[in-house]
């Protein structure tokens, strides 16, 4: 039983994906990708059968595991049989370009950040079993024990009694641990840290494997190191809290959307990463309330590509080419979204964020919240990650301005996409920190730097996807055509 | 694929961003190792796990669901005590109220005091756990 969830579990995750990947020979960094999107993957479906479970009062939770595996394995084999064996030529990447010995020195680096993190990890969840800090009990693992033991009593865990378990909160990371205990038969301590440390080493790994794949390996170790080397990120992944599994889904969507840019340009099919990226957004919004913000911001950051950049560019076939990708995305999201929205309105109670509409609006126009909240914006800005002496985000700036150089790049839609969906995320954050009925200054104390780390594996990855390149991929392999 | 030729000065500009940025990610990782709990003396921290054990008893004359009554003592733990147990007694559903017809004391560190008057003990579990019920039975 405790090999056959896991194996269950990633087994589903994998066949799903591999679903809509195309069959050829991969490059390590691809395999690394689909290892890392199948654990993810994985345990959402995970969440959603138990979840499922639960509603139709089932007892039979392996025959349902194994009988979705057998369904993606059909459809895996039936679609496999449509899609063509392609044998694109992978376009040159244009890495940053440094002597070995700085290449050398930055690999050393890469492997002490990973040994320092991983050293850290071990200690921290012999310390903390439980979980390093209350939400891991009063929010998670609460729900998690009413899914496991509730029986047919189950959404009693989801009540208004209990407010500061926020009932509203969605499922995945607690039906996925419920899942595992059904397994087990008992609640262990175990199963959330191992749960967090697969999400935190799934993130890890994703954003470097897909920099590797998207931008070469000198990126994707500087992206690593930086991820590795953020203390928070690691102290969150065992925490138990829900942070980490966000990032990881928002990281994972906005690698999908770049995988089908990159598809693109080497001439593949993009509907698939397409789908698979509104999935993982879905994902996320099914992890925590934050991911629902982030599913609507990639949707109108899409739409803004389809409407406003699509008026300075005259062109059906490019315009039709957008909606596609907007349905594609949506087609991905919408499963996911339809189980969010049967439990925000048949199980849970209502959320604590919002109050009255005129309270609401009294706050929206009290100047003095602005300048509170920016001021605990920039102040975070600076000292995010507990980094040492040098904050991780200046640390980037002067990075940057190391390594910029004269572009010829032609704007990259879905790059430019998902820096919009992250900027309104963060704006999102911002407006609910504005009408927030807690107090403000408590709020924004004990939740900013969590925001921030949500958003900050998806941050690296565009930035070091973006920063130092001179060339995009289209004007690459224009000028490879030329040559 | 055509690069078009970089001069000395961006390549050497780029290694001394990505030395720049190697320094200060060790730095980091140093505050990581320095912050690591001391693997000597590392001891579980198995709160939830005692918290548990300490409402077995009580568990087992509890119904399997349903909602039930708490108080709990005054100070600084009052709140994590009250979390420990509504986990430790879940799926019931504990209402931090004394309006039950069962209510649940949890005094761990204190011994009981205030209770409300329409309450009598119904069982002391030791370790600061006690039963109430109402005294009109409602």
């Amino acid at each position: 039983m405790p090999i056959l969830a896991p194996a269950l579990c990633l087994a589903s995750g994998y066949f799903l994906l591999a679903l809509t990947w195309p069959p050829r020979k991969m490059s390590p960094a691809e395999i690394l990708i689909q290892i890392a999107l199948s654990a993810g993957f994985g345990l959402g479906i995970f969440s959603i059968v138990f979840f499922f479970e639960c509603l139709l009062g089932s007892s039979h939770l392996v025959m349902t595991d194994v009988l979705v595996l057998v369904l993606l394995i059909v459809l895996y084999v039936l679609r496999r049989r449509g899609l063509a064996g392609v044998s694109t030529t992978r376009p040159e990447i244009e890495d940053f370009r440094a002597p070995i010995w700085v290449r050398s020195i930055l690999t050393v680096t890469f492997a002490i950040a990973l040994v320092a993190a991983v050293y850290n990890v071990l200690l921290r969840v012999i310390a903390h079993p439980h979980g390093d800090g209350w939400d891991a009990l009063s929010i998670w693992n609460l729900h998690a024990r009413f899914l496991f033991r509730g029986g047919a009593h189950w959404h009693d865990g989801f009540n208004a009694l209990i407010p500061w378990s926020h009932p509203d909160y969605p499922l995945l990371l607690s039906a996925t641990i419920a899942h595992f205990w059904s397994y087990l038969g008992n609640d262990a301590a175990i199963v959330p840290a191992i749960i967090g440390i697969v999400f935190a080493l799934s993130t890890v790994v994703l954003l470097v494997s897909a920099l590797a794949q998207l931008r070469g390996r000198t990126a994707a170790l500087l992206a690593g190191c930086a991820l590795l080397s953020t203390p928070f990120f690691v102290e969150q992944a065992t925490s138990q809290y829900s942070d980490v599994p966000l990032s990881f889904f928002i990281l994972a969507s906005t690698v999908l959307l770049c995988l089908a840019d990159f598809r693109r340009c080497v001439g593949e099919n993009r509907t698939a990463p397409l789908v698979l990226a509104g999935l993982t957004a879905g994902f996320a919004a099914w992890t925590k309330n934050e991911g629902l913000l982030f599913l609507l911001a990639l949707v109108v950051s899409q739409l803004w590509a389809l409407t406003v950049r699509q008026s300075r560019k005259a062109g059906s076939a490019e315009s039709l080419e957008r909606r596609r990708v907007l349905a594609a995305f949506l087609a991905g999201a919408a499963p996911v979204l339809a189980v969010i929205m049967y439990f925000k309105h048949f199980v849970a109670p209502a959320g604590d964020l919002f109050s009255g509409p005129e309270i609401m609006i009294h706050k929206l126009f009290t100047p003095t919240r602005y300048w509170v909240t920016i001021r605990w914006y920039a102040k975070e800005f600076l000292r995010f990650g507990d980094w040492w002496l040098v904050p991780g985000t200046v640390t980037m700036i002067a990075f940057y301005l190391l390594t910029r150089r004269k572009t010829t790049r032609s704007p990259d839609p879905f790059l430019q996409a998902s820096f919009l969906g992250c900027a309104l995320t963060l704006a999102g954050y911002f407006a609910i920190y504005l009408i927030t009925p807690q107090d403000l200054y408590w709020h924004l104390r004990f939740s900013l730097n969590r925001l921030f780390l949500q958003l900050w594996p998806a941050s690296l990855f565009l930035f070091f996807r973006f920063v130092g390149r001179a060339q995009d991929l289209v004007s690459t392999a224009e000028s490879r055509s030329k040559n | 694929m055509h690069f078009p030729p970089d001069p000395d000065s961006h390549s050497t500009s780029t290694s001394a961003g990505i030395l720049l940025f190697a320094f200060c990610c060790l730095l980091s990782t140093g505050r990581l190792l320095v912050q690591s709990p001391n693997p000597t003396r590392v001891s579980a921290d198995d709160i939830a796990q005692r918290s548990d054990q300490r409402f077995a008893a009580l568990k087992s004359r509890l119904p399997a669901s349903g909602v039930i009554g708490y108080i709990g003592g005054p100070g600084d733990s009052a709140t994590p005590d009250y979390y420990l147990t509504q986990y430790a007694l879940a799926p019931l559903v504990v209402d931090h109220s004394p309006d039950h017809a069962m209510v649940i004391g949890n005094f761990p560190s204190s011994p009981p005091s205030q209770i409300p008057a329409h309450l009598r003990l119904v069982e002391d579990f030791g370790e600061g756990v006690f039963l109430y019920a109402a005294k009109d039975g409602k």
